[in-house]
């Protein structure tokens, strides 16, 4: 075990998830998840339609893993712009908290 | 699993916050004993795979679909629930603000039902299961009973909140996440686990962190 042996892993992991992120638009079911399902199933028409168009608390900049008017490309770069960002925040959170220590 | 804003009322998803709260503060604990050189990299890079397969949801049937969450794989990576915790509190951050998955106000039920829930329940099944199952089947086990209970967590959050019947939502949760808990989060856990565990053994649990002996046994029986 050693740090330069880890620094394979975070690129190997960096790889894999640039990978995941260039898939997921054209493999993820369009179907809805479970919580979605099941409100689907469970509130009444009217009551579903009230809630699915309150506005969230905060508008996101790319709702859905999507950019607006980018189609396809514009999802993988969404999702490819989120993973790069979680990768930047827990290595940076890491840096931090471990200088810290 | 992801809540969004409009399924709870603000007053409960404050409580939930606050609930939240302490598990956030010791997960940020956790790393300030417990992460080094070493295991930075490993976080961030288990982080960012968790963020993209969340992305892909897998169709489980009946018109539904679901996706990893990861608690549990990082729990058992790191050896502590609490690992598990901060990941999936990162990943929502991320998720929330940037791409509207999951309310910022019901982000502590998500942080909650996601990584507390999912990451105990998975590691401590994991950790229950080792001894007499092997590696693989403790982490599938530990991976997809967390997802079910978390889900079931869920269910009964939705029915304090107004949102929906308390047995049919049960119902409707327990079943989509029992099938959701098999591929999208057991399977996917062993396999990780299974990978790292034949590659990479130092990096399992016991061994990234104290006990080195024990953990090189366990690997290799």
């Amino acid at each position: 075990m050693n740090g330069n042996s880890n620094m394979k892993f975070l690129y190997a992991g960096i790889a894999i998830a640039l990978l995941l992120s260039i898939l997921a638009p054209f493999l993820a079911s369009p179907d809805p998840d479970g919580l979605e399902s099941a409100a689907g199933g469970l509130i009444e028409g009217s009551k579903l339609s009230h809630l699915e168009e309150t506005q969230p608390a905060v508008n996101a900049p790319m709702p859905d893993y999507s950019i607006g008017g980018m189609g396809k490309s514009g999802e993988v770069l969404a999702i490819a712009v989120g993973t790069l960002a979680v990768l930047a925040i827990s290595f940076g959170f890491g840096k931090v908290f471990n200088k810290k220590a | 699993m992801h809540i969004p804003d409009s399924f709870i009322p603000l007053n409960q998803a404050v409580i939930y916050w606050v609930i939240a709260l302490p598990f956030i503060i010791m997960s940020m604990r956790w790393a300030r004993k417990e992460l080094d050189e070493m295991k930075v990299p490993i976080l961030a890079a288990l982080a960012a795979g968790i963020f993209a397969i969340q992305a892909m949801n897998i169709p489980i049937g009946m018109g539904t679909s679901g996706h990893m969450v990861g608690a549990a794989l990082v729990a058992i990576v790191f050896g502590s629930p609490w690992a598990g915790v901060l990941v999936i509190t990162l990943v929502l951050l991320v998720q929330g603000f940037a791409f509207g998955d999951g309310g910022i106000t019901t982000m502590g039920a998500n942080i909650l039902n996601m990584g507390v829930i999912s990451g105990f329940v998975g590691y401590y099944t994991y950790v229950t299961l080792r001894k007499s199952t092997g590696t693989s089947i403790a982490a599938f086990g530990g991976a997809w009973l967390g997802i079910f209970i978390a889900s079931i967590v869920c269910a009964v959050q939705m029915w304090l909140a107004g949102t929906f019947p308390l047995i049919p939502g049960l119902i409707a949760m327990g079943t989509y996440h029992l099938i959701i808990g098999f591929v999208g989060e057991g399977l996917i856990t062993a396999v990780v686990i299974t990978a790292i565990a034949k590659s990479r053994p130092d990096l399992l649990e016991d061994s990234f962190t104290v006990r080195p002996e024990k953990s090189k046994k366990e690997v290799h029986a």
